[in-house]
């Protein structure tokens, strides 16, 4: 009786054990950049970018499926894999790319939380300080754990974006037409925000952090499966969100002809039909939390790949002494992640947000290559290499991605060259 | 001193000067000699890969690899899982640093260049790990290599001594093939060894566990997080998995059989000795959380009656670990607990004394349902190194001991 009443204990543990990276990465995927990316892009182009979501949603879980079946065959992180098999310039390289593409990340998770506050008037030249320091205690001194459930439970405020959409009563017909009818004009503004959309929902550094995070749970190959459910429910969720923010944006902000997203303030109104006055504040409240939970996560991720990729002592549970890089790195990014905010002046913020999101999406092809070639050795995963399904629909992102971003140089440099 | 970034694509010569190729890789056979180079990889402009052996080799420098023979006396490359290729299974790989006791990834490799007999032998000195290596890495072939020795130089470089390496592969008949043996690593202490362990991927850590005795891998296997041992034991053969948990305390042995699939389990216990197994199946049989799922089946005990002698004699049959032994339980006539002799006492007594004087007055016991909290606050209020668990008639069936206490109170923290 102990027995079997332990196995099915054992078994829901299993689940809830391996419940976590996917869903935890799926809500630090609407980060600070998130927020804004899809703000903009209701905000500035309607319901008609609303298409991208269902092919970007599925590449998210292929991409996604792919990097935590690695981690559960090999048992070895991505930055581990790559030097392992291409050797450390190739590594080198990688990582000094992902790290610009990661300090540009933590720049737009500080001005997030400055934009925020800015909203309830409180000036960036506090708040970021004090953030800055409030992320790096958390996390050296290892009490972010307990602080984790705080974060997820706030993530609650993403429903007020479905509620608000549905009360600013949107024009159902436009956003059904917007969803599933492709729209692509050639124009650079056009492509930019595409790109950032992109790059934003599937961004390079959570491949590296899921893949981490799978090995780090041990997840056993048997348990794979359920990891796999994980992974499909947290995608879903974060496109679902998108999604909402996009429609709420689109039928409030695009309606009225604000356009381009230039401060907090602008974003909040999308909460307007919900929230009425204290929309401003709800939006705050929810992006100065998307901000700080990702400012806790984003640089410590990032710091743990890059020093496993070039192979130095890495570990939150290490002493300074012990992993004197990694606590360097970390360190550093915070610190000119704030930097870089609180120099910059406010109409800089987003835009910057923005252009981070932008880098991830045009970094995404090289991270991809680099998965896909090691996802179909036969040597490192055996039987669980992909199949044609997903090789192709990753390498139709990847090269859409590549496409995207040659246009996007082309229509910006040499405008007039490409039709409309 | 030269470096493998050096003599990576160093140009080779035949003895007419002709040239041959670009060097590749250099193998060692562990089977002749652990540490100098016995052939030469050579890739040709035609994409052939040459193969020279070490007695062909007039001379090295960071310019260029003179041979004393011919293309035609040269063979080709066959791979033999018995050579250890140092670009193929050493650079890039992970390492584990005996003598620091943790792994690395091996950057460059640093090389010895003697001459012997005639020809240039090339012997591995040390796997090099530092920044000056990532340096030497980064700008190799971009820069002139006597640039490239000028900048590393500014860098700190760490070695760690070929000796103090041990390789890692997952193969068992690979290890075999290459003489690999972790001898100095199950010398480490077993909380060390499972450090390293924590640090390597699953198959790395079956293989490094499949290569040590079971004494030692019960030990190091009691080291590491729960989950961890779990996920181990259910990738060996079930047979080798008894053998190591028959080595473990029976309680270390029972936490982990939980944690497994009832399937695994099943098999490891029906692969155990009867006896042990017998004691582990008893501890399984308690609930989770309480003092009965805490404890283990190893302690000393003696009739009341006994003296000093048969406390020896009891130590001296004892098969558990000695180290954990700090009191002797003593039980009456009706196999009841009725006392507990700390070895202290035991040791400043005459020999005449009955044990019973030596024990304190009051036996602090708990019941095996008890739920771990109250153990907890058992240790601490008096001052505990071990605890007696008992049932409602006070029969001893095992003890808690301070460890498992403290990893209670690490965890819930």
């Amino acid at each position: 009786m102990i027995k079997r009443l332990s196995h099915f204990r054992t078994q829901l543990l299993v689940f809830l054990a391996v419940v976590g990276p996917g869903i935890i990465t799926a809500n630090v995927d609407n980060d600070a950049g998130g927020i804004f990316t899809y703000s903009n892009a209701g905000a500035t182009f309607g319901y008609s970018l609303l298409w991208t979501l269902i092919p970007v949603t599925v590449a998210l879980i292929v991409v996604q499926e792919m990097v935590a079946r690695m981690g559960a065959v090999t048992g070895k992180g991505l930055a581990d894999l790559i030097r392992e098999e291409y050797g450390f310039r190739m590594t080198f390289l990688v990582m000094v790319l992902l790290l610009i593409a990661d300090l540009g990340n933590t720049i737009s998770e500080f001005a997030g939380l400055a934009s925020g506050m800015s909203v309830v008037g409180v000036s960036r030249y506090i708040v970021v300080p004090l953030g800055a320091a409030l992320v790096w205690v958390l996390v050296v001194r290892g009490t972010y754990q307990s602080v984790e459930k705080i974060f997820l439970v706030a993530c609650l405020f993403y429903i007020a974006y479905p509620l608000s959409c549905f009360l600013a009563h949107p024009h159902w017909a436009d956003a059904i037409k917007g969803t599933v009818v492709p729209y692509v004009r050639f124009d650079s503004n056009y492509l930019y925000v595409l790109i950032g959309l992109v790059g934003t929902t599937i961004a390079p550094w959570m491949q590296f952090y899921l893949q981490s995070a799978v090995v780090e749970k041990g997840v056993k190959l048997k348990d794979y499966r359920l990891s796999r459910w994980d992974v499909i429910v947290g995608c879903i969720m974060t496109d679902v969100v998108a999604f909402f923010i996009i429609a709420a944006c689109a039928a409030t902000i695009h309606v009225t002809g604000h356009g381009q997203i230039k401060d907090a303030g602008e974003a909040a109104l999308a909460l307007r039909p919900l929230a009425g006055r204290a929309a401003s504040y709800l939006f705050a409240f929810g992006l100065c939390n998307a901000s700080l939970f990702s400012a806790c996560i984003l640089p410590l991720a990032t710091a743990y790949y890059v020093c496993e990729g070039l192979g130095v002592e890495s570990g939150i549970n290490k002493r300074l002494h012990e992993a004197p890089s990694f606590y360097a790195l970390y360190t550093t990014l915070i610190v000119l992640g704030a930097l870089a905010v609180i120099f910059l002046s406010p109409e800089k913020q987003i835009p910057i947000a923005l252009f981070s999101q932008v880098i991830n999406g045009m970094l995404l092809p090289i991270v991809l290559i680099f998965m896909l070639r090691l996802v179909n050795r036969e040597d490192l995963m055996g039987d669980y290499r992909n199949n044609r399904t997903f090789n192709i629909i990753a390498w139709v992102c990847c090269v859409t991605m590549i496409v995207l971003t040659l246009v996007w140089f082309v229509s910006t440099f040499f405008p007039g060259h490409l039709p409309a | 001193m030269i470096y493998f970034t050096e003599l990576e694509h160093l140009p080779v010569f035949d003895v007419k000067g002709e040239y041959l190729g670009s060097l590749a890789d250099l193998c060692v056979d562990p089977s002749q000699n652990a540490l100098r180079v016995a052939s030469y990889l050579v890739k040709t402009p035609q994409k052939g890969i040459l193969c020279i052996t070490y007695t062909q080799v007039q001379s090295i420098s960071v310019r260029a690899v003179q041979t004393s023979t011919t293309l035609d006396q040269v063979s080709c490359y066959a791979p033999d899982e018995g050579l250890l290729q140092v670009k193929k299974d050493v650079l890039d790989q992970q390492i584990i640093d005996v003598n620091h006791r943790k792994v690395v990834r091996v950057t460059d490799v640093d090389f010895d260049i003697q001459p012997n007999d005639g020809h240039t032998e090339l012997r591995i000195v040390a796997a090099n790990v530092g920044v000056a290596a990532g340096i030497r890495r980064l700008l190799q072939g971009a820069v002139s290599k006597h640039r490239i020795r000028a900048l590393s130089g500014l860098f700190p470089s760490k070695t760690i001594p070929w000796e103090f390496v041990n390789l890692i592969e997952p193969d068992s008949s690979r290890r075999v093939k290459l003489r690999i043996s972790y001898d100095r690593l199950a010398e480490l202490h077993p909380a060390d060894v499972a450090d390293i362990l924590e640090d390597l991927s699953r198959d790395e850590q079956k293989a490094v566990v499949e290569s040590l005795d079971d004494e030692t891998a019960a030990e190091v296997i009691s080291e590491i997080p729960t989950e961890m041992q779990a996920a181990l034991l259910e990738s060996i053969p079930s047979e080798k998995a008894a053998d190591i948990v028959e080595e473990m305390p029976p309680d270390e042995a029972a936490d982990v059989l939980q944690e497994m699939t009832p399937e695994a389990s099943a098999e490891v216990l029906a692969d155990m000795e009867s006896d042990e197994a017998k004691d582990v199946r008893t501890l399984l049989g308690f609930e989770e959380k309480t003092a009965g799922a805490l404890m283990t089946t190893e302690f000393i005990v003696v009739g009341e009656e006994a003296t000093l002698e048969g406390a020896i004699e009891a130590l001296r049959n004892f098969d558990g670990n000695l180290e954990s032994v700090h009191v002797i339980y003593l039980i009456g006539a009706d196999q009841v607990l009725t006392g507990a002799a700390p070895l202290a006492r035991i040791l400043l007594a005459e020999s005449s004394t009955p044990l019973r004087d030596l024990s304190t007055d009051e036996v602090i016991s708990v019941q095996a349902h008890a739920d771990q909290k109250t153990v907890v606050d058992l240790f601490h209020k008096y001052n505990l190194v071990t605890l007696p668990v008992v049932d409602e008639r006070s029969h001893l069936l095992g003890i808690v001991t301070a460890d498992d206490v403290l990893e209670l109170v690490v965890n819930r923290r």
